[in-house]
């Protein structure tokens, strides 16, 4: 039987417990707007007084209603969410610098050299339409520099946003190392940790975005992570990973061993996802892809241009001159193409005649000049089409990236609406347990006031 | 499933943003008239463009040469006309002459009228287009006779490309016109009337006749040459006009459908204050009355 000063005891207890379970809800509310934080629920336990059959209630800590699978998913969906968006947005770049539509591309200058040659056809001795030639082979070379040029000038910034973002993983992983250890060390010592463990999770949501991870928690309170399919924090330990090139200009990624004894591992060919994967594969590929294409056109056009002119005659008299200076392999000839030094401000020098005695009037090496866009060249396609081929594969490219942006995007809501569902603040919730915990301490101290009373009626009656 | 605060947020967030970019997308269509403005809006379309756009730059090259070459071919014809009406009054006065009853004075006038006719043959043959000289061949810097009417050009014709057949000639050769490429030289046959006309040779100058008329058809075959010339360029034209026609009507596919996109903008715009008053109710509910 318990005695009616237990009775104040317990009462005691459950005041402590709903304001415990007030200070909660409040927190709750408190956070309901802070990304990552993991709504807590208050445990309360009843417990027995002694060996009394009468109980009381104790809280015991707080639970983080998280759910590990989902919150694995959501890893994985933003890392390919943020692979897929920062591609997109890489390759936009690329777009703007091929858009013909909106006259920046390389079309009107392909154009403007056949124009310019069909012209000279038309009056092969007049010293405008000559000019006219340079001008536009000049503009055709400037255009294929500028654009190669903004290609390099893309790659490097790749490279070197590759690198930024490997130094911010590091960085992110180093803290969450350091998480892993004060979460063990507070769990160790009985404290709750709930505060360091939403830390880390923001973490990690943010280190996601960044490189395909996989978190994998064990039983002391530390997670290990893995990127791009290697360890990336073990316990108190984290790597680091680094940038390099290959041999042919390609990103190399490599993981550092802990300890640093300086094996360096590649793990290249494992990197799946987040700003990284979407950096590599948008410079590596894409970029690679766009700007190998269209050195080539540039090659074979100015290749072709090249042979047809130096098989003619300027008025000079002078044959087997080159209208353009470019290198002996399709590698870099967008951005090495130059006007030939022999023809560049000699007007005289453009062959229009294809034989010396039809000068100064043959104009028949200018019909073949012009000529030259119309017939397929290296690759059995003509210069307007193979470039025509290039601007629509990098339109479909992009297309689809846009699509594949958005299912992402989709993907990567849902999985945070399952989290949302599982780990958020609902402020209907928090009202009701706020009335709930209010009234049982109202409750409580209405106990409390009746033991009181019942005391106080006791010491009256005995000690009158 | 339960619905918590940051879910509403998001949710609200994410429809508010993604009705916001498609109307933005429409408004510009509409406000632009442009559908595609870059590769990726229709890849295959865009292609097709870049394509389209080479081969309306090589129509509207050929129609400019046509219309550089067309003024040259023009003074050609009227010229070798000229020329030939010379010979139409040369076969006349060597007609006239052959008449046994006419004096050797009479004669040594028609001669000085021959000679006249024979600086003006030479100025018709010399004559100057926006190429250079008509009748030199290549030589287009030098004149096609010196003032004895000896040929100084050659027989090299001016090709051009007027359309996607292979090139065409569009001079016509002032050595098959003049010289004994096209069978006579017209200035020896000239010369010749002239000196039995002084001469008062009556023989040499029944000779000219038939000479002169040779001459004569040879020039007339130059210029009727010259006028198929002409009807070449006019032909070529004509179908280049309506490719050229036909290519910027299908580089509309470009264009936006202005009917298409102001209904979507309008609906887009609908959707778009639906959505607004949606959200608003969803944030305000419970919101004043809650706690």
């Amino acid at each position: 039987m318990g005695s009616l000063s237990q009775l104040l005891y317990t009462a005691r207890d459950s005041l402590t417990a709903q304001s415990y379970g007030l200070s909660v809800t409040g927190q709750n509310i408190t956070n309901v707007n802070t990304p990552g934080y993991v709504k807590r629920d208050p445990l309360l336990e009843s417990h027995a007084l002694g060996t009394s059959t009468t109980g009381t209630v104790t809280a015991t800590g707080l639970r983080r209603a998280t759910d590990i699978y989902i919150e694995r998913r959501e890893l994985t969906a933003r890392g390919a969410a943020a692979a897929t968006s920062e591609q997109d947005k890489q390759l936009a770049s690329v777009e703007a610098l091929f858009n013909d539509l909106g006259a920046t591309g390389m079309g009107s200058a392909l154009d403007g050299l056949f124009s310019s040659f069909s012209a000279l056809a038309a009056n092969p001795n007049d010293p405008t339409a000559r000019q006219a030639v340079l001008g536009a082979a000049g503009a055709l070379a400037d255009r294929a520099n500028a654009m190669a040029g903004s290609l390099a000038d893309a790659k490097n910034e790749l490279l070197q946003q590759a690198q930024e973002t490997t130094a911010e993983i590091n960085k992110r992983a180093q803290s969450v190392a350091q998480l892993n250890q004060r979460i063990v060390l507070a769990e160790n010592q009985g404290e709750d940790a709930a505060d360091l463990k939403d830390q880390r999770n923001n973490l990690l949501l943010g280190l996601s975005e960044l490189v395909d991870i996989r978190a994998i928690p064990d039983d002391k309170g530390s997670i290990m992570v893995q990127a791009a399919g290697t360890t990336l924090v073990e316990g108190t330990e984290a790597r680091a990973f680094s940038i390099d090139l290959h041999a042919d200009g390609s990103l190399k990624l490599s993981s550092t061993s802990v300890g640093g004894s300086g094996t360096n591992n590649e793990v290249t060919q494992f990197l799946t996802g987040g700003k990284l994967a979407g950096i590599k594969e948008a410079r590596d590929v894409d970029l690679f892809d766009v700007s190998s294409r269209f050195d080539k056109l540039v090659f074979d056009v100015a290749n072709a241009v090249n042979a047809q002119h130096a098989a003619g005659y300027g008025q000079d008299g002078v044959t087997g001159r080159n209208l353009f200076d470019v290198g002996a392999i399709p590698t870099d000839a967008a951005r090495n193409l130059r006007l030939s030094a022999s023809v560049a401000g000699n007007t005289a020098a453009i062959a229009a005649s294809g034989d010396l005695l039809t000068l100064p009037g043959g104009s028949d090496n200018a019909v073949a000049l012009a000529d030259i866009f119309n017939t397929p060249l290296s690759g059995g396609r003509t210069a307007a089409q193979s470039y025509g081929d290039i601007v629509g594969s990098i339109g479909s490219k992009k297309s689809a990236l846009e699509q594949s942006v958005e299912t992402q995007q989709a993907i990567k809501e849902q999985v945070q609406a399952m989290r949302e569902a599982v780990s958020g603040v609902s402020l209907d919730e928090e009202m009701v347990a706020l009335t709930r915990y209010q009234r049982a301490y109202q409750a409580a101290g209405r106990v409390l006031a009746t033991v009181d009373e019942l005391m106080q009626d006791l010491i009256n009656r005995v000690g009158r | 499933m339960r619905v918590t605060e940051g879910m509403k947020y998001s949710q609200v967030l994410s429809n508010l943003a993604n009705i916001t970019s498609q109307h933005a997308k429409a408004s510009q269509e509409a406000a632009t008239g442009v559908r595609i403005g870059k590769p990726s809006d229709d890849p295959i379309a865009a292609a097709e463009l870049a394509r389209l756009s080479a081969s309306s730059s090589q129509t509207k090259a050929h129609l400019s040469t046509i219309n550089t070459v067309r003024g040259d071919a023009e003074l050609t014809e009227s010229t070798l006309d000229g020329a030939a009406d010379i010979f139409t009054r040369l076969k006349e006065i060597a007609l006239q002459a052959s008449n046994g009853e006419l004096s050797a004075d009479d004669r040594k006038t028609m001669s000085v009228e021959v000679a006249g006719l024979k600086d003006s043959l030479l100025q018709l043959a010399n004559a100057r287009g926006t190429r250079g000289y008509l009748f030199s061949g290549s030589q287009v810097a030098t004149a096609a006779f010196d003032p004895t009417g000896v040929f100084q050009g050659d027989d090299a014709a001016h090709v051009v490309q007027i359309g996607n057949s292979s090139p065409t000639a569009v001079s016509t050769s002032g050595a098959e016109a003049f010289v004994v490429a096209g069978g006579r030289n017209v200035f020896s046959d000239l010369q010749s009337l002239a000196t039995a006309l002084s001469a008062n040779d009556l023989g040499a100058i029944r000779q000219s006749i038939d000479d002169v008329g040779a001459s004569q058809t040879q020039l007339m075959n130059a210029r009727a040459r010259s006028g198929m010339v002409l009807s070449k360029l006019d032909a070529s034209e004509s179908v280049l006009s309506s490719l050229d026609t036909e290519q910027q009507k299908r580089a509309q596919i470009g264009a936006a459908d202005p009917y298409e996109s102001y209904t979507r903008v309008t609906s887009l715009a609908q959707s778009l204050e639906r959505a607004i008053s949606v959200s608003r109710q969803i944030l305000e509910l419970g919101g004043s009355n809650r706690f």
